[in-house]
């Protein structure tokens, strides 16, 4: 009796968490999949069919939406990994945990995403702050002379925008790991005559390449399928996948709902992968 | 010990019971047939009950609104507790849909701010409950049941399934200190445009406003409104808007950012507007600029205009969906929203400047004159000039064809 309990202990204790991810999460997945295939009964559509598929991953709209995501996913993702190593191996060099300056660095973290996407339109749009500064300082002489990092086809207040919000985040996953690499590699190879630079490169850097790997991935699975910055900040054409999804899903036109799917399950497929690449990497991390 | 187990255990167990049982839902409810019964009994019913109000919430001075006058009011009358949900029509006709798929009965939602293209999906869709506007005794009191503003929503009958509750009227919006006459004329229009170029532009449709410009250049390039409303076929609704989407694409370089990019919300459409990187802004409002120069976000010189060939008005409406829960709590909400105190409350723009949906010749006179007191704004235009630039509405199903078009032309 007592045995039978044990088994099943943990299972029924998992039970509230399980019902809730069951329910809603594969329950709403496994209509998005349906849907994708043209089964929506509520609209008189009953029959599988992959045609939905073909027409969405061969149009010129969706193609340059992912084209778009991918972009601006991977330049901001990259850009905050490069920096944000750098930055953690500056911070771990720091003689003593400075509060001060910890303090400052995670300060992004904590802003949501929608007030970082205010901040950058009002500080980068043709008319925002900075343009306004170097116009009283005659260095522009009207507001159009301001470079476009706005709704513009570079992407580039998107890109600023995630790189604002996911720097510190990558400073910190790293700074952790780094923090616990024993010092006397450090001793011995500057013992040996290596200078600052080999000592990253060859001791630092490949002991905390795989959380380095795994925060690219969750940054980037993250930009890749969120929808306000690029909504709010992203030019008309293309739109971001994010934003294509949801136009569609919110069309009134209901006969385009399994279009939306498409993208939808496009995009979880492309975040299922990135998932798998995940789990990889922590696997090689804890060898 | 083992107790301590059985007690977690079973604490665990209620949890989940408690989880799967509210995923069921329960129908049994008791309900009088509200279409049938008298104003009284209705009235009493609704005494105590909820009043869960779906809305759009993207803007403050409404959500004041709804939240300090219209819920102090009927909790004070009949004892109503209104909530406020802001949720847009896309996303709660969604909610209604996943909610009609599941059969959940009652479902979350008591009224609806609607019109449209929303309407005709929700209707398509058996979505709401009713006809239940005969019963509201203002409708009969107050309004002219027999113009088309009321008894049409976008070409599309209402068949009393939802109620007129305000009315609105696009208007072009510019600044008098940078502009000294705005454009009257359509040719006027595009030169204003062409001699002041990146200076002017529109919201990306699918959004309300920007696509109720692109109705409005329908209208201008390809001759009137007359002819949409009997168009045949899909087709030749395309064919028909293609001189009006090759005109907006022509116009491109003229327009902010040489139309390569267009702002998503009005939101930033205006902020662009202030900021003075753009000309003109654009509402579906003829108070919205006399409201926003009183709390300060637009400057004292801003004014508004509108086009010789009229610019599009249309009027929203109140609806109860099939599954709401207290209904005669949304019957009696209908009725109090649609009443005098309120329409006239919500007429004055310091307040938020909705356009009423009574007949002025239904009125008394101490009722009209107090209309004719309210002090409509510096920037609003006078009724009578609004009233004679009045277009309608094309059918709402339209609407997402013009969009799609716009897309692929435009976005080549």
């Amino acid at each position: 009796m007592d045995d039978k309990y044990e088994i099943l202990k943990p299972y029924i204790l998992l039970l509230p968490a399980l019902i809730v991810l069951i329910v809603l999460f594969l329950g709403g997945l496994v209509s998005a999949i349906a849907q994708s295939l043209g089964y929506f009964p509520l609209i008189g559509l009953e029959e599988f069919t992959l045609n939905y598929f073909v027409e969405v991953l061969t149009d010129a709209q969706f193609l340059a939406a992912l084209r778009f995501s991918i972009y601006i996913s991977l330049l901001s993702s990259l850009l905050s990994v490069i920096l944000g190593v750098f930055l953690a191996y500056q911070l771990l060099k720091l003689a003593d945990d400075n509060s001060f300056i910890s303090a400052i660095y995670k300060l992004p973290i904590i802003v949501p995403y929608l007030a970082a996407t205010l901040m950058v339109f009002l500080i980068f749009s043709q008319s925002g702050i900075l343009s306004r500064i170097l116009y009283n300082l005659n260095i522009i002489d009207n507001m159009n002379l301001f470079p476009k990092m706005v709704f513009d086809n570079n992407g580039i207040g998107i890109i600023l925008t995630y790189f604002w919000k996911q720097l510190p985040f990558v400073t910190l996953v790293v700074l952790t790991v780094l923090k616990n690499i024993n010092t006397s590699w450090e001793e011995v190879a500057s013992n040996l005559g290596a200078n600052g630079w080999q000592i990253f490169w060859n001791i630092y850097f490949p002991i905390s390449l795989p959380s380095i790997s795994s925060a690219f991935v969750i940054i980037f699975a993250f930009s890749f399928g969120a929808y306000e910055v690029p909504y709010l900040l992203g030019p008309t054409f293309p739109r971001a996948l994010p934003v294509l999804a949801f136009q569609r899903y919110n069309s009134l036109d209901l006969s385009q709902r399994p279009y939306a799917m498409v993208i939808a399950v496009t995009l979880a497929a492309i975040s299922f992968v990135l998932m798998l690449i995940y789990k990889k990497l922590i696997k090689i991390s804890k060898l | 010990m083992n107790k301590k187990k059985m007690l977690i255990l079973l604490f665990v167990l209620i949890i989940s019971t408690f989880i799967l049982s509210a995923c069921g839902g329960d129908s049994a409810q008791e309900e009088i047939n509200l279409l049938d019964s008298d104003w009284e009994s209705i009235e009493e019913l609704a005494q105590g009950q909820e009043l869960n109000f779906y809305m759009w919430g993207g803007d403050e001075r409404i959500n004041q609104w709804v939240d300090n006058y219209a819920a102090q009011r009927l909790k004070e009358l009949y004892d109503i507790e209104l909530n406020r949900v802001p949720m847009g029509p896309n996303d709660y006709l969604n909610q209604l849909l996943a909610e009609k798929q599941a059969d959940r009965d009652p479902g979350s939602i008591d009224l609806l701010w609607i019109n449209g293209e929303n309407f005709i999906t929700a209707m398509n869709n058996d979505l709401l409950f009713g006809p239940f506007v005969d019963q509201i005794p203002n409708y009969h009191k107050y309004m002219d049941t027999d113009s088309y503003e009321i008894t049409r929503d976008f070409g599309y009958p209402t068949d009393g399934y939802e109620i007129p509750w305000g009315k609105a009227q696009f208007t072009f919006i510019y600044d008098k200190a940078r502009t000294e006459n705005p454009p009257y004329t359509f040719a006027e229009f595009e030169n204003w445009i062409k001699d002041n170029p990146g200076q002017f532009t529109y919201p990306a449709p699918p959004n309300f406003t920007g696509s109720v410009f692109l109705r409005h250049i329908i209208y201008e390039v390809t001759g009137g409104h007359e002819q949409y409303q009997n168009i045949e076929s899909e087709s030749e609704l395309r064919e028909k808007i293609r001189p009006a989407m090759e005109y907006l694409r022509d116009l491109k370089p003229y327009l902010w950012r040489e139309g390569e990019t267009y702002p998503a919300t009005t939101a930033q459409l205006n902020n662009m507007f202030v900021d003075g990187e753009l000309m003109a802004t654009m509402a579906y409002s003829t108070v919205l600029a006399s409201g926003e120069i009183e709390s300060g976000n637009f400057p004292a010189t801003v004014r508004t205009f509108v086009l010789e060939n009229g610019t599009i008005a249309n009027t929203h409406f109140l609806a109860i969906p099939f599954n709401a829960p207290n209904k005669a709590a949304a019957m009696v909400g209908a009725n109090f929203l649609t009443s005098f105190e309120a329409q006239l409350e919500k007429f004055d723009p310091q307040k938020w400047g909705d356009l009423p949906v009574f007949s002025y010749e239904k009125l008394s006179e101490e009722e009209q004159q107090q209309v004719d007191n309210i002090d409509l704004g510096v920037a609003t235009l006078e009724q009578e000039v609004l009233d004679s630039h009045s277009l309608p509405e094309m059918p709402a199903e339209f609407i997402p064809i013009i969009e799609e078009e716009w897309e692929k032309i435009i976005g080549q």
